[in-house]
């Protein structure tokens, strides 16, 4: 009995027998390609017409897999038997983790056709802590407001150009019953702050950016805390005052992940969702198009322009592929104009390439939606990417557990949970061989 | 297992124990045995494949740094100092120790009066018997996702409801680190009390009816008849169902991960959810080895424990 009890997750395969990786290399062994998309959906559909174009013009059978929930637990899995599949297409925030587990084969960038179509700052996104490339850019993405345009209409406001804007609709849209319903069941902020995955610091990332604050300051290499520096601590204030003192956030929001929260805002709770471009076709079909707006994120008041989290998507080629030649010729071929825009997918809910990685693609014909136009100038300006150091995963957890404390604890001064924090980041830089001298 | 083979031994004039260790070669040892091992070959293939090797791997692993591809390095007790220094994995400690008790207690006691109320064979309590069992058969991921829209926060979510009927709440139930481990301690017991509960009646349904009667005609009171018969009878259940509930509160888990995810503000961690999230979110499979084996001992030391405890009253036992 106890053995049962305390193995369960050792027999579930986190443990599984050793294999052996040397296999032979076989130029027309199937590729397996593993995407982080819900399985029947149709960004499935959309990635397996990409690979069955990729097989009938190289010959190289080709099999997509699609995992969502727990794709990395899934891969992990896959690492410890030794089976991973050939292709990864994941978050580029990966890169780290995989690079330091040694499940990735860097990609040699000079020999890689179309690299130039490729814009330099996707490029740096797949570089690692060493320099070398760890991935080929895919598709890349930021993050803006949607915000519900009847409720706003009803309350009377103005489109928010500050925080305090931002602020005062959320108030409204918590206690003016914007649907009017005649119940106070409605709220402002939808917020996944849950520590799951880090989704809290994910999030608060592009408030910290745009109130002018950081997570580290430096460069690769070189690399200094910076979360409890006063700009920091003025956009996690910010962030406890909507928790704690003004109360606009969806109750609950604190143990929510994001699939949580997508309903949170198409059902009506709550108004305010910074959130990805991806999101628009769902909303556009569950909530309605005319209902909501995407607003960029404002700079806070101690910002000096306006800042988001931007990130995207990698193709990653795994270790102890039996085709190491056709992972490349995949990678160069889904980063080309052509299999590019068959990710888009034009307006529909099946894009995977969200804004597209190679600089040749024209979007505005692609889609004829100004709203995606407008994320997409909004990546180029004002997107900011995480820092370069060997593994940000557990900077990540670290700070979402600090903003969930934050967030959860309100008798919490936050000014001392960042010098907590701060130690932390310190500690974890120096582990990671990453921190100034 | 001697006993036939050395008794016609006996009458002769030699001495007994020799010649008849040297008949048992291994080869009868297997013909006469090999049926059972045959038999039992299936279950321990499985058990081997999916229990001992994997935990064989797992105890090597607690004293290394994984790393399948780049080679996994031994790390020594690392692993073990990392877990006791981290405040994260004390606090998960505790909590798995208070759910276990709080969990095992309330449950044990819901169980136990749930017994005594539907005890009996009329067809309303047959009826009555199988909905409250309900929720012990209900998957944990509906029960986990039911019970978080019953504590949806908010002064609409459907229990702040019920609760502001009665002037009272809103609770923040799982969105609080005061509330959260309390809910989460509320839907363990209401999931695990059913189970007990048929425990007890099987239980019940053991004690001698005359002792009732005999108890009646002296003139014993409700609560005498429970204090001097019920529980008397039920002593070799309790021990049972105190085992079971209490090895069932140390692997907590799905609800929680389902429910919390062990926040908020690590209230609710415990140290499967500790574990998962080390091994599997942050891909420190060796430090969540060595987590692992921490509950494989406590495990095994309370099963021991709750063993010799049994042992000791059934000796002590008149």
């Amino acid at each position: 009995m106890a053995v049962a009890a305390t193995f369960v997750i050792a027999a579930s395969g986190l443990v599984a027998c050793g294999g052996s990786d040397s296999k032979k290399s076989d130029a027309k062994a199937e590729l397996r390609i593993w995407v982080r998309k819900p399985p029947g959906g149709n960004t499935e559909k959309t990635d397996d017409a990409l690979a069955a174009k990729f097989t009938a013009q190289t010959g190289i059978p080709s099999k997509v897999t699609a995992l969502f929930d727990d794709f990395d637990t899934k891969l992990q899995q896959a690492a410890t038997q030794k089976k991973l599949p050939d292709i990864v297409i994941n978050d580029t925030d990966k890169l780290g983790t995989y690079q330091q587990q040694g499940i990735v084969v860097p990609v040699d960038k000079s020999s890689f056709t179309g690299a130039s179509d490729i814009s330099d700052v996707s490029w740096n996104a797949a570089t690692g802590a060493d320099g070398k490339t760890y991935g080929v850019p895919f598709s890349l993405q930021t993050y803006a407001l949607l915000i519900r345009k009847d409720w706003r209409t009803k309350v009377g406001l103005p489109e928010p150009k500050t925080w305090v804007d931002l602020d005062a609709l959320a108030k409204a849209f918590t206690t003016q019953d914007p649907d009017g319903d005649k119940k106070a069941d409605t709220y402002g902020y939808v917020i996944p702050a849950s520590t799951k995955k880090g989704y809290a610091s994910w999030y608060f990332s592009s408030w910290l950016w745009a109130d002018g604050g950081d997570f580290l300051t430096g460069a690769p290499g070189a690399y200094a805390s910076a979360i409890n520096q006063p700009n920091a601590v003025a956009a996690a204030n910010e962030w406890k005052k909507q928790f704690c003192t003004d109360k606009t956030v969806v109750p609950g929001s604190i143990n929510a992940q994001t699939t949580d929260a997508h309903p949170l805002f198409e059902s009506g709770k709550g108004g305010i969702y910074l959130t990805g471009p991806y999101n628009m076709a769902r909303f556009d079909k569950n909530l309605g198009k005319a209902k909501y707006e995407v607003v960029q994120l404002p700079a806070g008041p101690s910002g000096s322009g306006p800042a988001a989290l931007g990130e995207g998507e990698n193709i990653y080629l795994m270790a102890g592929s039996a085709n190491p030649s056709g992972q490349i010729k995949f990678a160069e071929y889904a980063t080309t104009v052509e299999a590019q825009i068959l990710g888009m997918a034009g307006n529909t809910d099946g894009n995977v390439v969200r804004s597209p990685a190679n600089t040749k693609v024209d979007t505005e014909s692609v889609r004829n939606d100004p709203r995606w136009t407008s994320f997409s100038q909004w990546l180029t300006k004002d997107a900011r990417y995480i820092p370069r150091v060997p593994d940000w995963t557990p900077f990540r957890q670290d700070s979402a557990n600090t903003l969930n404390a934050i967030a959860s604890d309100c008798s919490l001064d936050v000014k001392a949970q960042l010098d907590k924090l701060n130690d932390d980041f310190n500690s974890l830089l120096a582990k990671q061989g990453a921190k100034a001298k | 297992m001697l006993a036939p083979t050395t008794a016609p031994v006996r009458g002769g004039g030699h001495p007994p124990s020799r010649p008849v260790r040297r008949r048992r070669s291994p080869l009868a040892a297997i013909r006469r045995h090999g049926a059972a091992w045959l038999f039992l070959a299936p279950a321990l293939i499985l058990f081997l494949l999916f229990k001992f090797i994997p935990m064989v791997r797992a105890i090597t692993m607690s004293f290394q740094k994984v790393q399948p591809y780049l080679g996994n390095q031994n790390v020594g007790l690392t692993n073990y100092r990392d877990l006791f220094d981290s405040s994260e994995f004390l606090t998960a400690v505790w909590h798995t120790v208070l759910l276990a008790v709080v969990q095992t207690g309330g449950s044990m006691f819901v169980g136990l009066v749930l017994a005594l109320l539907l005890e009996g064979t009329a067809k309303h309590l047959w009826f009555i018997r199988t909905a409250v069992f309900l929720p012990t058969v209900t998957a944990m991921a509906v029960v986990a996702t039911l019970w978080k829209i019953l504590y949806f926060p908010g002064a609409d979510g459907p229990l702040n409801a019920l609760l502001h009927d009665v002037g009272l709440g809103p609770s923040q139930f799982i969105a609080s680190p005061h509330t959260a481990l309390v809910s989460v301690f509320g839907v363990g017991i209401w999931r695990s009390a059913p189970y007990d509960m048929m425990i007890f009646l099987a239980g019940l349904a053991g004690i001698d009816r005359t002792l009732y009667e005999a108890a009646e005609i002296d003139g014993a009171t409700t609560w005498q008849r429970l204090w001097r018969v019920t529980f008397p009878g039920l002593r070799p259940v309790f021990g049972i169902v105190l085992t079971l509930a209490a090895i069932r509160g140390l692997r907590v888990f799905t609800e929680i991960f389902l429910l919390t995810n062990g926040g908020p503000n690590g209230s609710t961690d415990v140290v499967m959810t500790l574990i998962y999230r080390t091994g599997l979110d942050q891909n420190n499979l060796g430090l969540a080895a060595a987590g692992a084996m921490v509950l494989l001992i406590a495990t095994v030391v309370l099963t021991l424990i709750a063993q010799f405890a049994r042992r000791r009253g059934r000796d002590g036992a008149p």
